[in-house]
């Protein structure tokens, strides 16, 4: 994202997608990780982990560490609780970063980021360009950590500099 | 058109997929081919209030059982069909 001052690739995180089973609350996945586990779309982090609220009993899991240990670690840590499949090279992330940061993310998602309706910590799974995405807001910045599909991250890597070059 | 997802909250109707009346029921087996029949094929059309399936592939990917007014498009409840299917 050389052409884009405010976007940036990071690369040294891991992912995985977490999927309560049958009848596992939000409260009982938090009790296993000493986490408080957002049961709403929201972005929670402490102690070097990371939840994103993605779906009713699904979260997609952040370690700010590139580690192929760490999904088992998780999985283990959740025991029958949950389902754990690493990701982390299954999606593409951006940090997006500065005033133009919202404004660029408003011109592609049909969701409100205003301060008032969208915050720190409030998270959306949505669409940008047909472009499946994930976005949570990081800090009043405003900063926020995107992820898309690997195999999407052309297509999106072209609409940022097309609308940024408009900003 | 905006629908209101009860995880997501208001969302672009383009980013779900519309599955159509949420009040036929599977008949029980073994059923007669008629039952089947209008089952797959047979809907009432009301001009009113109906429960419909919306699934939000492009947000929380859960199924949603929606009221709407087909007159004027209202929405009066939207629930997750996971958690039932009538009001």
């Amino acid at each position: 994202m050389d052409k884009v001052d405010f976007i940036s690739r990071r690369e040294n995180v891991s992912l995985a997608a977490v999927m309560a089973r049958k009848g596992v609350t939000a409260a009982d996945i938090g009790g296993a990780l000493a986490f408080e586990v957002p049961k709403e779309p929201a972005y929670r982090s402490g102690s070097g982990l990371g939840l994103v609220g993605t779906g009713p009993g699904t979260w997609l899991a952040l370690s700010e560490t590139l580690d192929n240990e760490w999904p088992s670690a998780l999985e283990a840590a959740l025991g029958s609780l949950a389902s754990v499949s690493d990701q982390s090279s299954g999606y593409a992330m951006y940090r997006l970063s500065g005033a133009n940061a919202r404004e660029l993310l408003q011109r592609g998602a049909t969701i409100d980021l205003d301060p008032l309706a969208f915050t720190a910590g409030s998270a959306a799974t949505t669409v940008i360009s047909h472009i499946g995405v994930a976005f949570w807001q990081l800090d009043d910045t405003p900063a926020y950590d995107l992820v898309v599909f690997r195999s999407m991250r052309e297509s999106l890597e072209h609409w940022f500099e097309s609308v940024a070059a408009s900003l | 058109m905006r629908i209101p997802c009860p995880y997501c909250g208001d969302r672009d109707s383009q980013e779900f997929v519309y599955r159509g009346d949420a009040s036929p029921v599977r008949p029980a087996d073994p059923a007669e081919e008629t039952e089947f029949f209008d089952y797959v094929y047979l809907r009432e059309n009301p001009a009113g209030p109906i429960d419909e399936l919306w699934y939000h592939a492009q947000g929380c990917r859960n199924w949603i059982t929606l009221t709407r007014d087909t007159r004027d498009h209202a929405i009066s409840a939207a629930r997750l069909t996971s958690e039932g299917k009538s009001a």
